[in-house]
């Protein structure tokens, strides 16, 4: 028999299922934007994530609010998710890897080399063009 | 008259100049698709106009410039090699999780189990002819686990060896192909895109081979270095590579397979040079994770390991029990065999006595004290005592680490495949993006890329964060 906080838990935040999947329904967003690289699509990427993270906190305030207790659904639903994070982190610390080899590359090519060796820093100056 | 030749000259050029951009945009359209093609642009440069001859006036001549970005192809061919690996262990480490199944249903625990099942049935009625044939056909089923194990262990390990073969095959070919647009590079005097894209496709099949730099030379040919290290082509020669048996990766470990070693073909050892690609994969399945399981040049194996322990585990409570109630004692004899002579084969000859017969089982405890059914008891508290016999162990523990550590490598395979996928993908695109554009643009691109990329990344660790401590919230 349920007491009137717990009904008044659910009443406020909802099924944990439900939160869980809406997480994965992002999660999937998520790696379909990936796939077209570009700063808009990581941006959005990283609302979603946000979305994600907000849900997920979703999630443990019901699980606090109804007390922990077994549950196959939800424990099989997180480590799906978690397996998709998996999958992502290794994603961006290859993207970050490589990023960074490409811009050592572009860096060395466009300024040359640091008395250490290293690329030399990408200076952006701003261009004026004159016309007449 | 003389001057209006040369205009008439210059404008002659000037239009076949056009003829031949418009050739190279048509010819662009026309490969879009194709795997490899890098778009060409034509470039029109104007020319010295000649004052005394009046040639070349104004005139403009056709150059054409691969757009072709050498880092993004870089890296494009590195994400490749990567992904290779890793798919490469995916596909080689799925059959492995075939034998080590941490399910009870699986051969090895099952028939575990039913063995020390038996040992406790039998320890309740010592001298019950049911029981001790019981704890007969229960070692025989073990035995035959084992044995099985290792049968279907070698065959893995032949059809890796097998896949390594026809891998460095497979890189030989491709070596061959360079060469041969080596060959017909060194004969064409202008860039041909045919032949780039066909290059650029065979780079790219040699990267999810193995770990490659290319370095560009004089007339369009290139040098392709294995490992950054060993030259597998240069200019028009090729330097096959081998693979061979190391035979004395086994020396004082009899009945182990050799690792496999690489050479090249100066018959140098260059395994330790491969690192990513489909070849790296192999290697690390055939010379690391394989003999770690069954055996291989210096190793015993895990599963030799644990038949070996239960066997000499159960054989020396039987020898040292005693199949009599009173005095004189006769000591048991041993329940299981196998060939000790060959440490790294043991899991395959793990086998029951051919002559034991059921009276021949010593259930007592000579003692003192005498307990009747203290050496019954002592074998079926066998697997959970501490500390356990393999190696600090119990038999199931040792086996379901084994098992684990196969999953582990499995699961890292699946999530580093699928994260591969998606880099090359990113690569890719990226490389399609700054063909042709500047370096500045490529750079800002690029970094806004990264700076992306590092904000998305941080929420991952707090969503991962999020999801362990929302595990440990539910209680399994």
């Amino acid at each position: 028999m349920e007491n009137a906080s717990q009904r008044d838990g659910a009443r406020e935040y909802g099924d944990a299922g439900q939160y869980l999947q809406a997480a994965r329904v992002n999660m999937r967003q998520v790696k379909r934007m990936l796939s077209q690289p570009s700063a808009e699509t990581a941006d959005e990427s990283a609302a979603l994530l946000r979305d994600i993270e907000v849900q997920l906190g979703c999630v443990a305030a019901i699980l606090r609010q109804n007390g922990s207790k077994p549950d196959a659904g939800i424990r099989s639903g997180i480590e799906e998710l978690q397996s998709e994070v998996a999958v992502l982190a290794a994603f961006f610390a290859g993207a970050d890897q490589m990023l960074c080899g490409w811009l050592d590359t572009v860096r060395a090519r466009r300024g040359g080399y640091t008395e250490r060796g290293q690329a030399a820093p990408l200076t952006l100056v701003r261009k004026l063009s004159v016309e007449g | 008259m003389g001057n209006l030749f040369a205009v008439l000259s210059s404008a002659g050029q000037s239009i076949q100049a056009f003829e031949q951009a418009i050739d190279v945009t048509q010819n662009n359209v026309t490969n879009a698709n194709s795997p490899g093609y890098a778009e060409q642009v034509p470039q029109l440069i104007s020319q010295d106009y000649d004052s005394i001859t009046g040639a070349q006036s104004g005139g403009v001549e056709e150059v054409t410039k691969d757009t072709r970005n050498a880092y993004a192809d870089t890296a494009v061919q590195q994400q490749l090699s990567l992904q290779g690996m890793y798919q490469q262990l995916q596909t080689t480490l799925t059959p492995l999780e075939t034998v080590f199944d941490v399910s009870s249903n699986s051969p090895i625990p099952s028939a575990l189990n039913q063995l020390f099942q038996s040992f406790s049935e039998w320890s309740t009625q010592p001298s019950s002819t049911s029981y001790q044939a019981a704890v007969i056909d229960a070692a025989q089923q073990t035995a035959s686990a084992f044995q099985q194990a290792a049968v279907q262990l070698g065959q893995i390990q032949t059809s890796v060896n097998n896949n390594i073969q026809s891998t460095v095959t497979q890189i030989n070919q491709d070596a061959a192909a360079i060469q041969s647009y080596n060959v017909a590079m060194s004969q064409n005097s202008q860039p041909n895109a045919g032949l780039s894209a066909q290059l650029e496709n065979t780079l790219e099949n040699l990267s999810s081979l193995a770990n490659i730099q290319v370095l560009q030379g004089n007339g369009g040919m290139v040098t392709v270095m294995l490992g950054g290290q060993t030259d597998l082509v240069e200019g028009t020669q090729v330097n096959a590579i081998q693979a061979v048996n190391n035979i004395a990766s086994t020396n004082g470990n009899p009945g182990a397979a050799p690792t496999i070693g690489i050479e090249d073909s100066n018959g140098n050892d260059i395994t330790s040079q491969i690192t990513t690609g489909g070849l790296a994969g192999l290697l690390s399945v055939s010379n690391t994770l394989l003999p770690s399981l069954i055996g291989g040049g210096q190793q015993v194996g895990g599963l030799n390991t644990l038949a070996q322990s239960l066997a000499d585990s159960v054989n020396a409570v039987l020898e040292q029990g005693s199949t009599t109630d009173t005095p004189p004692y006769q000591a048991g004899s041993a329940l299981f065999t196998y060939n000790a002579s060959t440490p790294a084969g043991i899991a395959g000859t793990l086998a029951v006595s051919s002559t034991i017969t059921g009276s021949q089982l010593a259930a007592a405890d000579a003692g003192p004290p005498f307990v009747a059914n203290g050496a019954a008891l002592t074998l079926a508290g066998l697997d959970s005592s501490t500390p356990g016999p393999v190696e600090g162990q119990g038999f199931t523990q040792y086996f379901a680490s084994l098992t684990s550590s196969v999953g582990n490598a499995v699961n890292n395979a699946n999530t580093q495949a699928t994260a591969q996928s998606q880099l090359v993908a990113q690569a890719q695109s990226l490389q399609q993006q700054v063909s042709g554009v500047s370096l500045d643009e490529e750079a800002i691109r690029l970094v806004q890329l990264q700076t992306s990329y590092q904000a998305a990344s941080k929420v991952v660790t707090v969503v991962d964060d999020t999801l362990q401590s929302l595990l440990a919230m539910i209680p399994t």
